[in-house]
């Protein structure tokens, strides 16, 4: 039985070849966003009044948390729905989570043009609750903080089966104290995604002037929500296929295929939900033989494929299948995203966007960062599920 | 108390439906600012001479954009050293208009809805108390003490006003704030309020200052008064959601041609604020979410650790 099953260290050499190229990459991103710290955004990026953001927000912020919201669609099935089974997912999606939204968050400190006056956001009376954007900072601070202390249990196993006495009596005092408090810091960590990923679709509401009709309608912050669950089910399943091959850890097929079969009723109900919008509308006459439509035609099938693989007994089978129908979910919802905030964002003729170098690095740095860190505290703490033991 | 599994669910599935579910019937309620200034600039009366955009830098100290010569200032679009600019509409044959671009001191304004700390406010309506600024006047404040550089407001507004300072280690957001620091308190009127620059150094009076319910009047007079030369539409008086600087145009230049967006009567404010707070039902969906939340988790720890079980 699953719940007989418990996390384990993966132990192993912690600075492995691998991780040292991660770090290396991070390295150079840090040399960029340095650089930027002194000059200013300018230099290091294609940014302009007109595409404001870049890939900054679009990709670390807004792609980030959606792959970090596995711990959230986990979260749902595991405890409000009370699926025993998907235990085993909770540690390793939670982990996932509070490093993407870690990495989310000082993102967005390197993309803020006046970081040092973002503490006055702890001040409640300067709070303008009509802004998307503050609901987003204000709930994304608080959720990695739940986030971190989800994966302190972790932490606190380690401990009580240390070989120290002195650990060992912390952990084992502090552990049940802690899990005596936990369903309220379960149901904040359901509540506030709930909150902010549908924000992060409202925050373009008022865009609406500049983005392409196909895509602003009041529908945004459901279409959104919707996408962060998709998007987080198939980083779920991807984080832990990659895990099973490096790593040797469970890997329960059926509970992945059981699993993606929820992830198959959110992702139609995307596509539901937004041609029905569109057809509500009057929208449909947008649809021609253009640009935009063959990118909403191409938005469509990458959350209708996967959908359908999903309910295909061969995909449900086999593991690469579905690691790959997996992948195509992830992509759906990050490509949805950034087409929104980018693709279909067009602020006025005459300004065009490509993202610069230093734009990249500090982007590819910080998903370099966050694959480092995982790994570090998987090999130390017990994170992921190995059956027969631990594998030293 | 008991509270059924089934009955949990039917009230998330309520909750969720009205998070779902786009607008609530809530109206929307527009201040009113009878006292409101702004400016009128009529694109008939315009020579193009740009006196206006090197007073407006006078006025503002900000720095010349040279041209490749270095003799002559000429910005091409509104930038983070060109807080006002004149723009030509070339036509057909001989046919063209001029046009002025600064901040439209919005009605509703978008950057105001969506700036976090109300770092961009309208002047006495900000977030924190502010020496000096008097409730409805209507003009478009920056305030870079609670500015953290987030750049939502060049994403929200429809006129791209706001503009950053993209190569400065410690930049700011720059507009037009109606001259608010050329004002003078002691007179009477508007002018108490703002005084801009670019109206004073007009030769033309193509461009002028005052209340926008007078500007908005005379605007009519125009029109009435020369049907044949204006384009009867005066852009900014209900266009998203109405602007207090008024535009008039000839009467064969449309405004889209001159670069403005179409806008629809309803502000992009307007519109997100409904969408974005209907599902919160004035703060109740997230705190009672919570609490039945924590009640089901709770409860299922509870069963879970039962002996026997």
């Amino acid at each position: 039985m699953s719940s007989h099953d418990h996390p384990r260290a993966i132990g192993g050499k912690k600075l492995d070849r691998l991780v040292l190229v991660l770090l290396a990459v991070f390295l150079g991103s840090a040399v960029v966003m340095v650089y930027r710290f002194v000059a200013g955004i300018g230099p290091v990026s294609n940014m302009t009044d007109g595409f404001t953001w870049g890939i900054w927000e679009p990709v670390n912020v807004v792609v980030f948390t959606g792959i970090g919201a596995g711990a959230y669609g986990v979260g749902l099935l595991c405890y409000l729905f009370n699926d025993e089974r998907y235990h085993a997912f909770v540690r390793p999606s939670v982990l996932l989570g509070a490093i993407a939204y870690t990495l989310g968050g000082s993102s967005i400190v390197v993309a803020l043009g006046r970081y040092w006056n973002a503490y006055l956001l702890g001040w409640v009376p300067l709070w303008n609750l009509n802004s998307a954007l503050l609901e987003v900072a204000v709930c994304v601070v608080i959720y990695v903080s739940v986030l971190w202390v989800e994966v302190v249990p972790a932490l606190l196993d380690a401990a009580a089966a240390s070989q120290s006495p002195r650990w060992s009596r912390f952990g084992k005092k502090w552990g049940p104290r802690l899990a005596r408090v936990m369903p309220y810091i379960i149901a904040l960590a359901i509540l506030l995604p709930t909150m902010h990923q549908s924000s992060l679709g409202g925050l373009m509401l008022i865009a609406g002037p500049k983005i392409h009709p196909l895509w602003h309608t009041a529908l945004l912050p459901t279409l959104f929500l919707i996408s962060c669950l998709s998007m987080g089910y198939g980083s779920v399943v991807v984080l832990t296929t990659v895990l099973h091959f490096t790593w040797k850890t469970k890997h329960d097929q059926k509970l992945f295929a059981q699993m993606s079969k929820v992830n198959a009723g959110f992702l139609i109900l995307y596509a539901v939900l937004r041609l029905g919008d569109l057809a509500i509308h009057g929208k449909l006459a947008h649809l021609g033989l253009d640009f935009y439509t063959l990118l909403f035609v191409f938005e469509m099938a990458l959350f209708l494929v996967p959908a359908a693989m999903f309910f295909a007994p061969a995909v449900q089978r086999n593991r690469g299948r579905l690691f790959g129908a997996a992948l195509l979910t992830v992509a759906a919802g990050a490509i949805y995203r950034i087409d929104t905030y980018m693709t279909v964002y067009r602020p006025a003729p005459g300004w065009d966007y490509f993202p610069s170098f230093g734009e990249l690095a500090v982007t590819v740095g910080m998903a370099a960062a966050g694959a480092a860190i995982f790994i570090l505290v998987a090999r130390t703490y017990p994170i992921v599920v190995v059956p027969g033991g631990a594998s030293e | 108390m008991q509270i059924s599994r089934r009955s949990f669910f039917k009230g998330a599935i309520a909750a969720g439906t009205a998070a779902v579910l786009p607008r609530s019937a809530e109206a929307h309620e527009k201040i009113e600012r009878p006292d409101a200034v702004g400016m009128l600039y009529d694109s008939t009366r315009c020579i193009g001479c740009r006196a206006c955009v090197t007073k407006c830098k006078e006025a503002n100290s900000l720095p010349y954009d040279r041209t490749g010569d270095g003799i002559y200032d000429a910005p091409t679009d509104l930038s983070n050293t060109t807080k006002n600019i004149i723009k030509v509409y070339e036509g057909a044959g001989e046919s063209f208009a001029f046009v002025k671009q600064q901040c439209m001191h919005c009605v509703e304004p978008a950057c105001v809805s969506v700036c976090m700390m109300g770092a961009l406010h309208k002047e006495g309506e900000g977030k924190r108390p502010y020496k000096n600024e008097k409730k409805g006047t209507g003009i478009v404040l920056y305030d870079k003490d609670t500015c953290v550089g987030c750049r939502y407001c060049q994403i929200a507004c429809a006129f791209n006003v706001p503009r950053f300072e993209w190569f400065k280690a410690l930049p700011l957001i720059v507009k037009c704030e109606l001259c608010k620091h050329r004002a003078d308190p002691s007179r009477e009127g508007p002018l108490a309020a703002g005084n801009p620059a670019c109206c004073e150094a007009c030769p033309r009076e193509a461009v002028i200052y005052g209340k926008r319910a007078e500007l908005l009047a005379e605007a009519r007079r125009r029109i009435a008064a020369e049907p044949a030369r204006y384009n009867d539409h005066i852009y900014g008086e209900s266009d998203g959601g109405g602007t207090q600087v008024l535009y008039l145009a000839a009467a064969a230049i449309g405004f889209g041609q001159l670069g403005f967006p179409d806008l629809p009567e309803e502000s992009s404010a307007s519109f997100s604020e409904g969408v974005s707070h209907a599902p919160y039902l004035h703060g109740i969906t997230p705190v009672a979410l919570y609490a039945a939340m924590a009640f089901v988790i709770r409860r299922k720890k509870k069963r879970d650790e039962e002996p026997g079980k």
